[in-house]
């Protein structure tokens, strides 16, 4: 899949779970916690992205990632 | 027990029958109930259910209104479940009437205790069936939403709650239950304040008709007549089960020591309390226990049943429950005492473990509003001699009101509030 199909996934989903966020200011460089994501924020993130994309990927991936691009990265090599 | 006593500081209440003390209390004044006829609505939905519910927009509209709004409320509760999203609210009211929100006592000498057991199982039910087939995608969060004690989790970070806290279950019980806690949290000197949270129920279809199945609940609609009929009818002979309502209510206790120290408005005093056992595993309440606790509770309050000027009742139309309550009361008040008597689960529906903390919040507002409440479907009393109040409001001046709660599992309680407005 298109990496920036998977970034409009995660930049939506941010959106859900991130109260009163700005999601046009998301871009591939901030990390979640930037955006005021807690860690059941962020799992959160991963799994609605997850959902939407039919993909699954192990938790234990996902600390690897430091930024939006890296997570973005991560769910493509997934959805390939 | 605390030299002086527990006292009641603060009042908020989010139900079907009204969002907010103010509109709660025009609803029991006017008699205005929340039920829906069977005929009305689906067999899986509640019997009253609240409007439809934004949770952002009604933080605005208190905001709007000038009234108190926690910085951490829209936060932390954005995710959560509307019951907890309620409870935010009703939390927040009371905490605000109390003069508990600009930080007035340390944060360890505040103390949160929640009503109600087995909160979540509409929220379960709409989880399995939303990942039934795809489990990866289930959220982590969930394992916070799933547990009723999340409620003690969103509330004390929203309050800045950090002495000590847990959830009281009790069935229909928890919320006298959560009030007994509470007030031996403070007689015990744990802390200075306490809140008691009735958290809402959401029932799962599944457990809706388990309540039918039992008989303990308003039948569905069967093309009957009866469909169109009001569905809850505490005490009256035509009485077919009770109505499940969505609903939460909160209560801020303290010591009166420790209210009159930092000048708080006294609402009203937790004068007296009891609960007991019956020993049972069934849904049967027992009479003989039901009229010990009222009297315990009289007892402690040092009320005589003559002084006792209002009965908020269990009274959840369910015919045996109504039948043995009455029969209760009539052997604790006599047969011609003063207490007026009524229902308050006619108007809001049946909150479950809520329940005793909405009607604490009905019983005190009606104290301090000088009224009592009618029952508006009351026309043919399962007992005659008590003296139940009629199809429209009156005022009472009362000194003394008995609250009961009672629970499947042999949960039977009472609370006393006296009347410090007198």
């Amino acid at each position: 899949m298109d990496h920036s199909d998977i970034f409009e996934a995660v930049r939506r989903n941010l959106g859900v779970v991130v109260y009163d966020l700005d999601t046009t200011t998301v871009t591939l460089d901030n990390s979640l916690a930037d955006l005021g994501c807690n860690s059941i924020d962020r799992a959160e993130v991963v799994t609605l992205t997850m959902e939407d994309m039919g993909i699954s990927v192990p938790v234990m991936e996902f600390q690897q990632t430091r930024d939006i691009r890296s997570l973005v990265a991560l769910l493509a090599r997934h959805s390939a | 027990m605390t030299p002086g006593g527990v006292v009641v500081t603060g009042l908020g209440v989010h139900c079907a029958a009204g969002a907010g003390l103010e509109a709660f209390t025009d609803a029991l004044r006017a008699g205005r109930s929340a039920l829906l006829p069977a005929a009305d609505r689906d067999a899986d939905s509640p019997g009253a259910p609240l409007p439809p519910f934004d949770y952002p927009a009604l933080l605005a509209e208190r905001r709007a209104r000038g009234g108190w709004v926690p910085e951490k409320a829209a936060r932390t509760a954005a995710r959560s479940p509307l019951g907890v999203q309620v409870s935010v609210l009703t939390a927040a009211e009371a905490w605000a009437r109390a003069g508990l929100a600009e930080g007035a006592l340390p944060p360890e000498r505040l103390g949160l205790v929640v009503a109600g057991n087995n909160l979540t199982g509409a929220g379960a039910h709409r989880a399995a069936d939303r990942y039934r087939d795809r489990p990866a995608a289930v959220p982590g969060r969930y394992a916070l939403h799933m547990q009723d004690t999340d409620q003690v989790g969103v509330v004390s970070e929203v309050l800045g709650i950090e002495g000590e806290g847990c959830t009281v279950g009790g069935a229909s019980a928890s919320g006298n239950i959560a009030l007994i806690t509470a007030a031996r949290l403070l007689d015990a000197g744990a802390v200075d304040a306490c809140l008691v949270l009735g958290a809402p129920t959401e029932l799962a279809p599944l457990e809706r008709q388990a309540y039918r199945a039992l008989g303990a609940m308003t039948p569905a609609a069967t093309g009957a007549a009866t469909d169109h009929e009001p569905p809850c009818r505490p005490f009256d002979r035509a009485h077919r089960g009770f109505t499940d309502g969505v609903g939460g209510a909160a209560v801020v206790l303290e010591t009166a020591a420790g209210a009159r120290r930092r000048g708080a408005r006294v609402l009203a005093r937790l004068a007296g309390h009891a609960l007991r056992l019956s020993g049972t595993s069934l849904a049967d309440p027992s009479e003989q226990v039901e009229a010990a606790v009222m009297r315990t509770a009289l007892e402690r309050a040092g009320v005589t049943p003559r002084q006792l000027g209002y009965v908020n009742t269990h009274g959840t139309a369910s015919p045996l429950g109504d039948r043995t309550e009455a029969a209760a009361l009539l052997r604790v008040l006599g047969p011609d005492a003063p207490a007026l008597v009524n229902a308050t689960k006619a108007l809001t529906g049946h909150c479950l473990g809520a329940a005793g903390a909405v009607e604490a919040v009905a019983t005190v507002a009606q104290l301090a509003g000088g009224f009592a409440h009618p029952n508006p479907w009351l026309s043919d009393p399962v007992e005659p001699r008590l003296r139940f109040a009629g199809t429209a409001a009156v005022p009472l001046a009362a000194e003394f009101a008995l609250s009961n709660s009672f629970g499947f599992g042999g949960f039977h309680s009472a609370v006393v509030f006296a009347n410090e407005g007198l």
